[in-house]
């Protein structure tokens, strides 16, 4: 089992955080998601992300308005709630204290 | 020519090539499927669709009306299978392991694809194979042992000569491994009683009919039973001077008793004959000094030898047959010339097919050319084998 394949399910489950943190950045439609996803560790397609989007709209974590775009139709822009942007907050920390745990177990160890 | 049909995608009509367009219908039918209980579906689905009518109209131009099934089908490959984490209530996060309720609520649509759920196949695996990996192959999709495998056909070499022309028959029939996706299908889905039930339960075997197969089996093992009683019978009947096998002929001639045991005899030696001959074939290229003509590869010399004391068999053979026939009061005759023709028969055929293969097939002949090599190294290891003890 490669390291890729190991880490599936993690990437799998840290794609809402990073797809939060797209959106907190600026207004951004689906393409724009996955062209800056494109070039990381967590390239994901279409067929991923929209029923994601749909369901962080469900859960009110996301919005979107329509917007003429130069070329071709209309298209969605999505941007955080409040309850997005606190949802945010919560998982870096969460996040931050993960990272850290990880960073700081083998050291102490080793000391 | 290709027919074109044209398509609304989310509101903008495209040109789709006949098969892009079964390709693009059977990944939204897919997706509407996975998406089955989701309250957005409706809107996912326009979403996917405007995502690929974007990407369509990248590929098309002012010159460019059409998107050819390629085209459609690098799309697809792009937007990537639609998958549902969600469920219904939407409380669970992206984190569920992939194969929870998602997947398993389309099991059968989802079992055809993936490596681990596809059913098993028999190919041969030549890798750590001794001649074509007929036996190798055979182990994987049985689940058995190879060595084992290996000594049963040996033994049945040794006792009826069947093996040899069983083992040919298969390297042609059973298809080598050669991609890694071949090796991954040869070890497939355990061939286990579960996976069986499994495969059944899911319609894998088309019985139709549940009463149709019971009945089936059940009379398959009646004829079973019959037969294996028949078989008693005679061998009963046989062996006590034939007293009454339906009580024709009570008082048997006691020539057809000579005839029976000294044909017994002589079968043996000749099959007998026939493995020293096939091995002196093998390690000297000559039949007790002979040279078989037509300068033939050794393959077929193996073979033509094992048909040749077939041959020589058949008719002593028919003649204990027929001797057994007439000793239970029915014609000796008819008995020793059907046993004869079918032998010959089977024979004839199985010698045309060979021929057939190696004159109009290249794998074929690739085959069993590489099977002549592996002889030799076999022999040769055999030997050094030998030559140690």
């Amino acid at each position: 089992m490669s390291i890729n394949e190991k880490f599936t399910a993690i990437r799998k489950g840290l794609l809402e955080f990073l797809v939060l943190k797209i959106i907190a950045a600026d207004k951004v439609y689906a393409a724009d998601i996955l062209s800056q996803l494109g070039s990381t560790e967590f390239a994901t397609q279409e067929g991923t992300l929209y029923p994601l989007l749909s369901k962080m709209r469900r859960e009110e974590l996301v919005d979107y308005q329509w917007k003429e775009s130069e070329a071709g139709p209309p298209r969605k822009y999505y941007q955080l709630t409040a309850k997005g942007r606190e949802q945010l907050r919560e998982t870096s920390e969460y996040w931050q204290k993960i990272s850290g745990t990880v960073r700081s177990l083998g050291q102490d160890t080793g000391q | 020519m290709n027919k074109v049909i044209t398509i609304n995608l989310n509101g903008n009509a495209y040109q789709l090539e006949e098969d892009g367009y079964e390709a693009l219908r059977s990944y939204l039918e897919a997706a509407a499927r996975r998406l089955e209980g989701n309250p957005d579906r409706d809107e996912i689905i326009a979403d996917i669709e405007q995502a690929i009518a974007d990407k369509f109209r990248a590929v098309l131009g002012a010159n460019k009306t059409v998107v050819v099934s390629k085209e459609v089908r690098d799309v697809i490959a792009q937007m990537g299978p639609v998958q549902d984490d969600s469920g219904p209530g939407g409380e669970a996060g992206a984190s569920k392991a992939p194969g929870a309720p998602g997947a398993a609520k389309d099991g059968p649509a989802a079992a055809g694809g993936s490596a681990t759920g596809s059913p098993k196949r028999l190919y041969r695996i030549r890798e750590g194979a001794q001649l074509a990996g007929v036996c190798n192959g055979l182990a994987v999709y049985l689940g058995v042992d190879v060595t084992l495998l290996r000594i049963l056909f040996a033994f049945s070499v040794l006792s009826f000569g069947a093996g040899v022309l069983l083992y040919i028959v298969m390297m042609f029939v059973i298809p080598p491994a050669n991609t890694p996706d071949e090796v991954a299908a040869a070890h497939g889905a355990p061939a286990t009683a579960e996976e069986f039930i499994k495969r059944a339960k899911e319609g894998y075997y088309a019985f139709g009919d549940k009463r149709a197969f019971r009945e089936w089996k059940w009379k398959f093992k009646q004829d079973m039973r019959q037969r294996r009683q028949e078989m008693r019978e005679s061998a009963w009947a046989w062996r006590w001077g034939w007293h009454p096998h339906g009580a024709k002929n009570p008082d048997p001639h006691p020539g057809f008793w000579f005839v029976g045991s000294s044909a017994g005899i002589v079968l043996s030696i000749l099959s007998i004959l026939c493995v020293i001959s096939v091995i002196t074939l093998i390690t000297t290229g000559t039949v007790f000094g002979f040279y078989l003509p037509w300068g033939m590869p050794l393959w077929a010399q193996i073979v033509v030898v094992i048909l040749l004391f077939k041959l020589l068999k058949g008719p002593v053979r028919a003649m204990r047959y027929g001797a057994y026939y007439g000793g239970c009061g029915g014609s000796p005759f008819v008995g020793a010339f059907v046993h004869f023709c079918t032998q010959l028969g089977w024979l004839l055929l199985l010698f045309l097919f060979l021929w057939y293969a190696d004159h109009h097939s290249s794998t074929a002949h690739d085959i069993l050319g590489h099977l002549r090599s592996a002889a030799h190294h076999t022999v040769d290891a055999i030997r050094e084998w030998w030559s140690q003890q």
